[in-house]
C-alpha cells in the first residue's frame, strides 16, 4: 500500500466534512494509506495572508512541508488553494537565497526545509499513482448516463510550470476521472473562467460567475463536478445568489469529485453530506434505486 | 513629445528598489510591453480599470501614487494565474502585483477582508476556527476533531529577519 501525508487545509475539514469523509472512503478502496500531520496550519491562503506579506506566507508554508519531510513521505491536498501555496513554495524555496531566508526563521522552531516532500492534488495523485483503470474497477455502480460539467478552477493548473498537472488549455486529468466512473464529463463553453472568488471586488466576480453559470447552464448537466472547495462555494451558495441578482434560473448542482467516486464506489446518498448544499445533486439518486435489492 | 522634455515620465528609483526588496518584485524589469497578459486576463475583461500591461508599464517608471493609493484597482486582481501562463518573458505579473499588494499592507491600506482573514490566522492559525460545532459535524461522518495548531511555532516564524525595514 502505498503512504501519502495528507494535508487537509482549513476549508475542508471544518466546513465541508463530507468531503474529508469522501476523500479517506475512497482513497482506502483505492489502496492509498492517508497519514494524518500533527501540528499543520493553514497552508496559508494563496490569496489574503500572501498579499499581506509573501516572505511570512513562505515561512508558515515552510513549516507545513518540513512536518511531511519529518515523516519521509509526499503530500497530497484536498484544496486548489493549499496545491497552489504548498508547490510553489517547493517550487521558490529550490531558490538558495529564499531558501536561506525561510530557513533563518524556520531556525528559531528548531526546524529546517529540504526540499524532500513532493506536493501533489488528490485529482493528480489518483491520476499517477493509482491511475484510471483502477479508479473504473473500484465502481459498483458506475453512473452511466449521468452529464457531468467540468469545472477546473485556476489553481489545479496554473502556473503550469509550477503545478506540472496538465496542459492548462487542454486538461484532461478531471475528464478521465468523470469517464472513470462511467460518467460522460462536458466542457462548457466558459470552463476556462476563473470562480471570481479571489477577486477582492464586488462587481467583477459577479459578472465573471454570472456568464460561467450561463454556459454551464446551457448544457443542461445533471451536475457540476469540480475538485476546489473555494470554487464549491462560489457554485452553490454564489449560484444562489447569481440567479437572484441577475433573474435567470441557475441550477446545476455542485458536487466535489470525490464525493461522487464515494457515491459510484457504494457510499450511500444520504452518507455524503448533500443534504448541506443549496443545489442537491439529485440526479445521483437514480444509481441508487436501480441498484437497491428488489 | 514636446521639445522640452516635459512629457517625460522622471522614473522612480526609490519605489523600485523598494518593490525589488519584495520576492519576485523586480521581475517587471523583463517586460517589454507585448500585451499577452491582457488577452486572457479574466479581471480585465470585466472590469474598465484592470490591465496587467498598463501596471507593468507604471511599475517601470515607479508611478507610485499610480499603484499604491487607497482604492488601488490592484485588489481587482482575481489571482488565476493566467498572466503567469502566458507571460512570454516570465515576469509572472500576478506575483508582482501580489509584491506591490505587500506594500500597500506595510502602507496600511490592505482591504478589511485581508485583515479580517489574517486575524483569524493569528488566533487560530487557521482561516476557518475551530469550534464545537464543527467537531459535531465532524463526527457525524466519523472524523476526529481538529488538531491543535502550534501559535507559538506560527508566531515566532512571522517575525521578519532583522535585515527587513519595516516589514508587517
Amino acid at each position: 500500500m502505498k503512504r501519502y501525508a495528507f494535508f487537509p487545509g482549513c476549508l475542508i475539514p471544518a466546513r465541508h466534512p463530507a468531503m474529508e469523509f469522501a476523500i479517506r472512503s475512497t482513497l482506502s478502496k483505492l489502496e492509498v494509506e492517508i497519514v494524518d500531520l500533527e501540528g499543520t496550519s493553514c497552508c496559508p491562503d494563496p490569496i489574503y495572508f500572501k498579499s499581506k506579506d509573501k516572505e511570512s506566507w513562505l515561512a508558515v508554508a515552510a513549516r507545513n512541508l518540513c512536518l511531511a519531510e519529518d515523516l519521509g513521505l509526499d503530500i497530497f491536498t484536498n484544496c486548489s488553494g493549499c496545491t497552489a501555496t504548498l508547490s510553489e513554495t517547493y517550487h521558490l524555496l529550490k531558490d538558495e537565497e529564499i531558501r536561506d531566508r525561510v530557513n533563518q526563521r524556520l531556525a528559531r522552531i528548531g526546524r529546517e526545509y529540504r526540499g524532500t516532500s513532493r506536493v501533489r492534488h488528490i485529482a493528480t495523485l489518483v491520476r499517477d499513482e493509482v491511475g484510471y483503470d483502477a479508479v473504473k474497477e473500484s465502481v459498483v455502480r458506475p453512473l452511466e448516463g449521468l452529464k457531468v460539467a467540468i469545472h477546473y478552477g485556476c489553481h489545479l493548473l496554473k502556473p503550469s510550470r509550477i503545478m506540472q498537472v496538465d496542459n492548462p488549455d487542454n486538461p484532461q486529468v478531471l475528464e478521465r476521472l468523470v469517464e472513470a466512473i462511467g460518467a460522460t464529463p462536458v466542457r462548457h463553453a466558459n470552463w476556462y473562467l476563473c470562480c471570481g472568488k479571489a477577486c477582492q471586488n464586488e462587481d467583477i466576480p459577479n459578472k465573471m460567475m454570472h456568464d460561467l453559470l450561463a454556459t454551464v447552464n446551457d448544457e443542461e448537466a445533471d451536475l457540476l463536478g469540480m475538485i476546489c472547495p473555494t470554487c464549491f462555494g462560489q457554485f452553490d451558495h454564489g449560484q444562489m445568489k447569481i440567479g437572484k441578482l441577475y433573474e435567470e434560473d441557475f441550477s446545476t448542482p455542485p458536487v466535489y469529485y470525490f464525493q461522487l467516486l464515494a457515491f459510484a464506489q457504494g457510499v450511500p446518498y444520504d452518507k455524503l453530506g448533500f443534504e448541506r448544499q443549496r443545489f442537491k445533486p439529485v440526479a445521483l439518486q437514480r444509481y441508487e434505486q436501480a441498484a437497491a435489492p428488489a | 513629445m514636446s521639445a522640452d522634455n516635459t512629457d517625460i515620465v522622471r522614473v522612480d528609483f526609490a519605489f523600485k528598489r523598494e518593490l525589488a526588496q519584495k520576492i519576485e518584485g523586480n521581475l517587471a524589469n523583463f517586460c517589454y510591453q507585448c500585451g499577452a497578459c491582457v488577452g486572457d486576463c479574466p479581471a480585465t475583461r470585466y472590469s474598465v480599470a484592470f490591465n496587467p500591461r498598463e501596471i507593468m508599464l507604471k511599475v517601470l517608471y515607479g508611478l507610485e501614487g499610480e499603484l499604491l493609493g487607497e482604492s488601488s484597482v490592484l485588489w481587482e486582481c482575481t489571482n488565476c494565474y493566467n498572466c503567469h501562463e502566458r507571460c512570454p518573458q516570465e515576469v509572472k505579473p500576478v506575483e508582482v502585483i501580489i509584491s506591490l499588494k505587500n506594500m500597500l499592507a506595510d502602507r496600511g491600506r490592505a482591504p478589511a477582508a485581508t485583515d479580517k482573514v489574517i486575524r483569524t490566522f493569528m488566533t487560530s492559525g487557521r482561516t476557518v476556527p475551530d469550534n464545537p460545532a464543527i467537531n459535531k459535524q465532524r463526527a457525524k461522518y466519523g472524523l476526529a476533531p481538529l488538531g491543535p495548531v502550534p501559535m507559538e511555532e506560527i508566531h515566532a516564524l512571522l517575525e521578519p529577519l532583522e535585515d527587513e525595514g519595516g516589514g508587517s
